[in-house]
């Protein structure tokens, strides 16, 4: 027939539709598919017609359920079922793996701090070791390539996710909710306040401390602006943040821990300057038990004898480890609490220690809110141990445990951390010319600033000083430093079973072979801990650093 | 299925079928139905336009008895539960001339 001439001409163009196709889809178009059904359409048809390809060929590692051990069952963006935004974001995956791995292990970090994604959520679903997920963010600990690619197709399917979910709540649906939910974990994410959110907090605060309602909701929805608007979306798509989303409840809850907080740390503050004039240990015994909140930091300067309550910090650093806490320090610390500071009564109040304190205007309030949660910090009198936290992104919550009676043979040490480079650099001289008061402070001092320089400090991360901070032990427990290469050995080979921590090589050499069975026990403490890496206020600092901070604590346990 | 359809009433046919005449329906001999040929420039022209007609008489659940070669399509209207004309012939046939004119 004549028309087969004309056809094979048509079909001559590549890339360009035939006339007859031209014409199929404007006949779809116009019989009511708009543009965007016809695309999604498209999608499934292709998907369905590729998954049936597919399960014929028994390719594991694409849309199909992962299954167990290769690939990891939880590949959640594996059961993508479009074939062809499978295979776009397959793409995706393969330059990023061909990208140079810190590169983009910075661009996903900083995206889960834009929306504030928990890493509890990207481990659920990639399978990923968290503590070794938290490494590769954040300090750059290498990573497989199967295993990157598990995490890349996370982050890209991540990415789709919010997007949609910031268009669907343009169009007013409810979007599938993805984030994290899955039945068997309850549902959502949990609550976190974004930076943006706590400064207008407590900006908020320092006007008024009791918002009305209506003020409360005028924050809520300035909070929200700010969280869309650091997401890089329009303000008003607000089903977008998900679990994140402010709601007056959570602003009224922000406020009254704060109020609390606040008479806390007023009320350590008087505790403090009459406690350090006087040796002895009124030790007020301190409620607050473990038990008592992982989020804060639970020094309870107890009784001498009350072993099992005693204060962490005692002689430890500054540094909080609240998972640690949890386990109220008498798996730490000794509680030699003689001197020990006499507690204040009430239980600080929740998340004393957040993080947050670093937002706040200024550096002195947050120094005595430090002070205020610590009770044991009380005995260094107004010197200020100030761990200042990164102003940016409130992970790394300090949670600062207190020190007992320690305190007294140490200098008073203040320093802030803030992410500013100055500071940066001030503190470790800083902490040197403290140090120095002491020997083993001295060499310990070396430690917590080569961490330090090591450490990544990139916008969101503000551990570094926080390690500096650990090394207030006193002089009897210099023997315990010797444990603290090897402990720091244990640590860090625990979490990252592929390479040597780098932190190793910050180790001090003392004696390298130190009771590790003492260890050991504080060695327990870890795991839970380096889980809970993300959490508000428990811990002290988020980053892999964290694990030095730890080992200060460690030193004081075996000091036993 | 909607209840019984039924042909057009006398009056409707008085109304309707000048209409169609115009529009060059023709009624075909024999039974109770209109007929109509389209001719196109091309194939595809022919074949856009059976694609429209076709969404269009799923959508209606009312389909066109037709025949079509190259770039002529002839069209024969009728309603086969009530064995004659309906409103659905007389409501496709308008649409069918309207894709004809895309």
């Amino acid at each position: 027939m004549e028309g087969e001439d004309r056809a094979r001409a048509a079909t001559a163009r590549p890339g360009h539709l035939t006339a007859l196709q031209e014409q199929l889809v404007w006949a779809l178009l116009e019989s009511g598919l708009s543009r965007d059904v016809l695309v999604q359409a498209v999608g499934e048809l292709e998907r369905s017609r590729a998954g049936a390809e597919r399960a014929e060929k028994g390719d594991g590692e694409s849309s199909e359920e992962g299954e167990m051990d290769f690939p990891p069952p939880i590949f959640r963006e594996l059961e993508k079922l479009p074939p062809d935004e499978a295979s776009k974001l397959r793409a995706e995956v393969d330059r990023l793996l061909q990208e140079d791995p810190w590169q983009v292990a910075k661009m996903v970090k900083s995206y889960m701090q834009q929306h504030n994604l928990p890493q509890r959520e990207v481990v659920e679903s990639t399978g990923l070791n968290q503590s070794h997920l938290s490494q590769h963010l954040n300090k750059g600990t290498p990573m497989k390539n199967q295993k990157r690619a598990a995490l890349y197709s996370w982050y890209v399917k991540k990415q789709c996710e919010i997007s949609q979910q910031f268009t669907n709540a343009k169009h007013g649906l409810a979007p599938a909710e993805e984030q994290g939910e899955e039945t068997k974990k309850g549902r959502r994410n949990r609550f976190k306040w974004g930076p943006a959110s706590l400064q207008i907090l407590f900006n908020a605060y320092e006007r008024q401390k009791n918002p009305s309602k209506e003020e409360r909701e005028g924050l809520v929805e300035e909070c929200n602006r700010a969280e869309c608007l650091q997401r890089g979306v329009s303000p008003s798509q607000l089903a977008g943040l998900g679990s994140n989303l402010v709601t007056e409840v959570r602003v009224y809850n922000w406020f009254a821990n704060r109020r609390k907080e606040e008479a806390f740390r007023h009320k350590l503050a008087l505790d403090t300057s009459f406690n350090s004039q006087s040796a002895s240990s009124s030790n007020a015994t301190i409620p607050p038990s473990p038990e008592h909140g992982v989020k804060y930091s639970q020094q309870i300067p107890c009784e001498a004898g009350s072993t099992a309550r005693s204060s962490l910090g005692e002689r430890v650093g500054r540094l909080v480890v609240s998972p640690v806490q949890l386990e109220p320090s008498h798996t730490l610390l000794e509680s030699h609490n003689p001197k020990l500071v006499s507690g204040s009564g009430p239980l600080p109040p929740v998340s004393t220690l957040t993080s947050l304190h670093s937002l706040s205007a200024s550096p002195a309030s947050s120094q005595s809110l430090i002070m205020a949660s610590v009770p044991g910090v009380m005995s260094l009198g107004e010197s200020s141990l100030l761990i200042g936290l990164a102003p940016t992104q409130s992970q790394t919550v300090p949670v600062i445990n207190n020190m007992g009676a320690g305190f007294t043979t140490l200098q008073p040490i203040s320093f802030q951390q803030q992410l500013h480079a100055p500071h940066q650099q001030a503190i470790p001289q800083h902490l040197q010319g403290h140090m120095a008061a002491s020997p083993f402070m001295a060499t310990m001092a070396q430690l917590p600033c080569h961490m330090y320089n090591k450490s990544e400090s990139p916008q969101y991360h503000p551990s570094g000083l926080l390690s500096q901070a650990m090394v207030i032990t006193d002089s009897s427990s210099l023997g315990t430093l010797t444990s603290l290469a090897a402990v720091r050995q244990i640590l860090t080979s625990d979490p990252d079973e592929e390479t040597d921590s780098p932190l190793q090589d910050d180790s001090l050499h003392l004696q390298s072979h130190t009771p590790v069975p003492a260890s050991t026990e504080s060695l327990e403490l870890y795991p839970s801990s380096q889980t809970t890496e993300r959490h508000q206020s428990h811990l002290l600092s988020p980053s892999p650093s964290d694990i030095s901070s730890y080992m200060p604590t460690q030193m004081v346990s075996t000091a036993q | 299925m909607a209840g019984k359809i039924q042909t057009l009433s006398e009056e409707e046919r008085a109304h309707l079928l000048p209409l169609l005449r115009n529009a060059q329906w023709a009624e075909v001999v024999g039974r109770d139905a209109i007929y109509k040929e389209f001719i196109f420039k091309d194939f595809n022209q022919a074949f856009g336009f059976m694609s429209r007609v076709a969404l269009q008489a799923e959508k209606m659940d009312h389909h066109p008895e037709w025949f079509n070669v190259y770039n002529k399509v002839q069209i024969t209207l009728s309603t086969h539960d009530c064995g004659g004309l309906s409103q659905r012939d007389i409501t496709l046939a308008t649409f069918i001339d309207q894709a004809s004119l895309m």
